[in-house]
Order: structure tokens, then sequence, then C-alpha cells
């Protein structure tokens, strides 16, 4: 079935990613993170000095702020705001700096559907850039189930977007995408998660759907995440290594 | 300390990388069990020392919580993540450039780039005591002293000191008077205290200039003239990223515009 991005040939078939860290000057760690046409940078200060009606005495207080393309932040712009910071705040190990600010800035640079998972990407870099202490990295991914077609098209477009009957983000951590691939050897682990099954760190679904589509969503958009990690990990490895190889006298 | 469980498919396809020595790691990753040759030797378990990076987890495997690369040392098994970043977490015993931001009857605040300014005592000075106050007494904001971490906890602002606390005497610490002052990133700061780096040591070939390098990323150059502090200080921001071939000739072309 042909999609409406006509980029793509396959329903499961992502956009081309792409990244860079460490593009801002003044910032403690930034990094742009692309899903094909949308793009998203985002800058990273702390851990910093805290206002006193923020400071929390047993942990750091993390902020983001989501600026739109355009114009002023809005009612969208808070939700995803409150939807990043929610699923970064269990990642960030903040008891490591008590009384602190990690502040993360989200800038919009180019829209073309899936947003807020490139944003979630985009944060979990310049996280990593600035050195904040993580548990785990995150991945994240959208997914669309079309109202014409009823299949599952991955990493939707606005106009996909458009057409759909329901819209998923997922976002899941490489810890959780241990026990499913290598669920073959999973009996002699301690395996304190029940059947291995993806277990997503944030899940946000508008429109109607059905439990089993749901599921389907869930299953399609981990296989899809751990391509992002990998990507991650990739990008991530290859700074470290050309940095450590051109500094080496 | 039990040997961690090595269970990450990375860490799996790393396995070779690792043997060559560069070992890029990513929070999350857990650690490479320990290739310790005396297993038989159960009552003696191996210590492990944890430096930045790394984290033990409650079922006793240790993962990393910052990405860099994996290093070790064999002799007393201290295992680390050499990471590179840009804003200063304190450590004790680190020194650090401090610019004064206030000052009370015991303490003047300093500004080391960390999340919470630090204090350093009136009395943490060479030969200070009650009677004799040293004439640091009449530092005034702004001014920049060289100083040594002497506490660091993140749940307590940073305390400072300004001598050796081994011979009591000033060992370089102190006021830093004229120059200027710039930031790098802390990977850049830590290698241009080792006296072996290439850009300050071809710097030197050509320019008479003292300098000294704050952990926490600070550099304060000071020379003859200001046309070589400004030549010194852009050589080195400029040699962050570049191989010794690169940094001579980036050196070389500056000496020649000069």
């Amino acid at each position: 079935m042909a999609r409406l991005d006509t980029t793509r040939t396959s329903a499961h078939q992502l956009r081309p990613f792409s990244s860079s860290q460490n593009l801002l000057n003044r910032a403690d760690g930034s990094a742009q993170f692309d899903f094909g046409g949308s793009s998203v940078l985002c800058s990273v200060v702390g851990p910093a000095e805290v206002k006193l009606r923020d400071e929390k005495l047993n942990k750091a207080t993390l902020e983001v702020i989501v600026r739109p393309l355009v114009g002023l932040p809005g009612v969208k712009d808070k939700a995803c705001e409150r939807a990043i910071r929610e699923t970064l705040e269990p990642i960030v190990i903040s008891a490591l700096h008590p009384r602190t600010l990690v502040q993360i800035v989200v800038q919009t640079m180019k829209d073309n559907g899936s947003i807020l998972s490139t944003a979630l990407n985009a944060a979990i870099m310049a996280l990593l850039d600035a050195g904040i202490p993580l548990n785990s990295i995150i991945g994240s991914v959208t997914c669309i189930i079309d109202s014409k077609t009823n299949e599952i098209l991955l990493d939707p477009t606005t106009e996909e977007i458009a057409r759909a009957k329901s819209t998923h983000v997922f976002v899941f951590d490489n810890k959780s995408s241990i026990p499913s691939s290598t669920s073959a050897s999973m009996d002699v682990d301690i395996s304190n998660d029940d059947d291995g099954s993806p277990r997503p760190l944030f899940s946000e679904s508008t429109g109607l759907f059905t439990e089993e589509e749901y599921l389907e969503c869930v299953n399609i958009s981990f296989k899809a995440c751990q391509a992002v990690h990998g990507f991650i990990r990739t990008a991530v490895s290859k700074k470290i290594e050309k940095e450590h190889q051109q500094t080496q006298a | 300390m039990a040997p961690p469980v090595q269970n990450t498919p990375a860490e799996q396809q790393d396995g070779e990388q690792y043997e060559s020595g560069l070992h890029v790691i990513l929070p999350g990753d857990l650690l490479p069990p320990t290739q310790s040759q005396d297993s038989e030797d159960v009552v003696m378990a191996p210590v492990i020392k944890l430096g930045p990076g790394l984290q033990p987890m409650s079922d006793e495997s240790i993962v990393a919580v910052k990405a860099g690369i994996l290093q070790s040392t064999a002799s007393a098994n201290r295992w680390w993540v050499q990471s590179n970043q840009k804003r200063y977490v304190p450590s004790s015993g680190e020194s650090v450039i401090g610019i004064v931001r206030g000052k009370t009857a015991e303490h003047y605040k300093l500004d080391i780039g960390a999340a919470h300014p630090a204090l350093l005592g009136v009395m943490a000075f060479e030969g200070a005591t009650k009677r004799n106050r040293p004439n640091h007494e009449a530092s005034i904001l702004g001014d920049l002293l060289y100083c040594r971490v002497a506490l660091a906890n993140k749940d307590m602002d940073p305390e400072l000191e300004c001598f050796n606390p081994t011979t009591g005497k000033a060992d370089g610490y102190g006021g830093l008077e004229g120059g200027h002052v710039f930031k790098v990133s802390l990977g850049l700061a830590r290698r241009l205290l080792d006296p072996k780096t290439l850009v300050l040591r071809l710097l030197g070939q050509h320019i008479p200039f003292e300098t000294a390098v704050g952990i926490n990323g600070r550099v304060w150059i000071n020379s003859a003239s200001a046309s070589h502090t400004i030549l010194v200080c852009n050589a080195i921001k400029n040699s962050e990223y570049l191989s010794p071939k690169e940094c001579e000739s980036m050196v070389k072309s500056l000496i020649q515009k000069m």
C-alpha cells in the first residue's frame, strides 16, 4: 500500500535520521536531531544554579522549555514540555546533583510530523553531550493508524497525520530492549520483568483505536526504537572516538 | 563485589574493540566482567574502585551513567569513564580558578563555574592567623584567585583554600594579577594541565607567557603584551580538536601573522 509520503515505500519505514552534537557554544550541551523533514535543536544547561522557588533539596530540578517554529509557545507546546519533562525525570539521575537546575530548551527547526519524538531524541542526545548522569538512553518514535487503509504507518509526516485515525507516540529505553532481544536465553536470567514484552516509558495516544491495534503499535514502535537507539549509539560513539583520536599526541 | 554480568547486546558487539583499548560506553551499559586471574580465591573478591561516570546498581552490577571512553588501571582495579563536558562539578583536591563574587566577615564567595558558589575562608591562606591577615584580604569583587577545592559534597556548597594542606605553603595558589581569563571545555583544561601539552610547548618556543589552568575549564594567560596574550588564547581555543600536525601548522600560521 502506497504511503502519502511518496519518498517511502513501506509502512514501517522510518525517514532517514541525522544528528549533530555540541552545536551551541555557550550551552553546556546541545544536539540537533532530524527525522527526515522534521528537525529539532535542543540545548541543555546544567547542573546550574536554581531559583529558590524551584529548588528541590534531594534532587535536581528539571525544566523543559519548548519553543515552537513560529510565534509564542501555546497550549500544545506546554503539553509537549510536560511530556518531555515527565519522560526524562526518571531517566536523569537527579539525586547526584541536588539543589541544582537542569534546563532543557527545545527549539523546533523544521516541522513535518512526529515532532514530539524528534524532540525527545534531540533532548536525550543533548543530555548525553552535557554529561548529565543518566540511567539509560531513550529513543522515541511516532506511529499512526491510517483512517482509509487501517494500516499502521511509522514516523508519519504532517500530511499523513492529518489522515490518521489515531496517533501514538512511544518512548523505550535501551534497557527494556535487553529482555526481548535475547528472549531465547532469558529462562536462566533473573527475569523480573515478566514475559519480555516491550515496556514503553511513555505512551501518548490520540484518536480511536482498539486494544489489538494499540498493542500492534507498541510492538512495531519498539522495533523502530531499537533502530533509534542504534543510531544514537553510533552517532555518540563516532563523536567520542573522533575527539579521542584527534587529541592523541 | 562480584564481577558484573555482561548482558547487553552492544557489549558483545564491542567486545573486540575493548581489547584494542578504545571502548565507548553509553548510559545504561553494564561494565564488562573483570578478567581476574585468581578466580579460585573466592574470599578475596576483587575490589573495584569506581571513578566518574560509573555507578553501582542494587544488584551489584556496575552501570555507566555518562557517555565516554571506559578506562581502567590494571594495578588498583580502578574504572572510570573519560568524557568531556563544559559544566564543572567540584571534586575535592582539584585546582580551580575562581572569581570573587562577594565577601562576608569570614568568607569570600567565589564563582568557580559550578552550580553553587564556592566559599573561601579568609583564613584559608598561607600564614593566615586571626592577628595576621594576609594581603589577600584586599581582594575585591571580580578578582581572580587560583585555589584548591578543599571540600566538595553534592549536598553542601564547595569550600576552597589557597594553600597546599600538606606543606601549609601557598605553592602557587593565590591571586592572579593582570592577564586574561577564558573558558574552555573541561577535557581541554585537563589536557592543558599536562606539562607535555603540544600547544603550550609550541607557543612557549615563540612567546614568553604565564599560564594558570583551572580544572573547572578556566584558563588564565598573562604575557608582556596584549597581542601576545590574545594570540595564546586563540591558539589554545583552536587547539581542542586538532591533531598534532594540524596544531603545529595552526600555531605556525598564527605566529607568522603576528
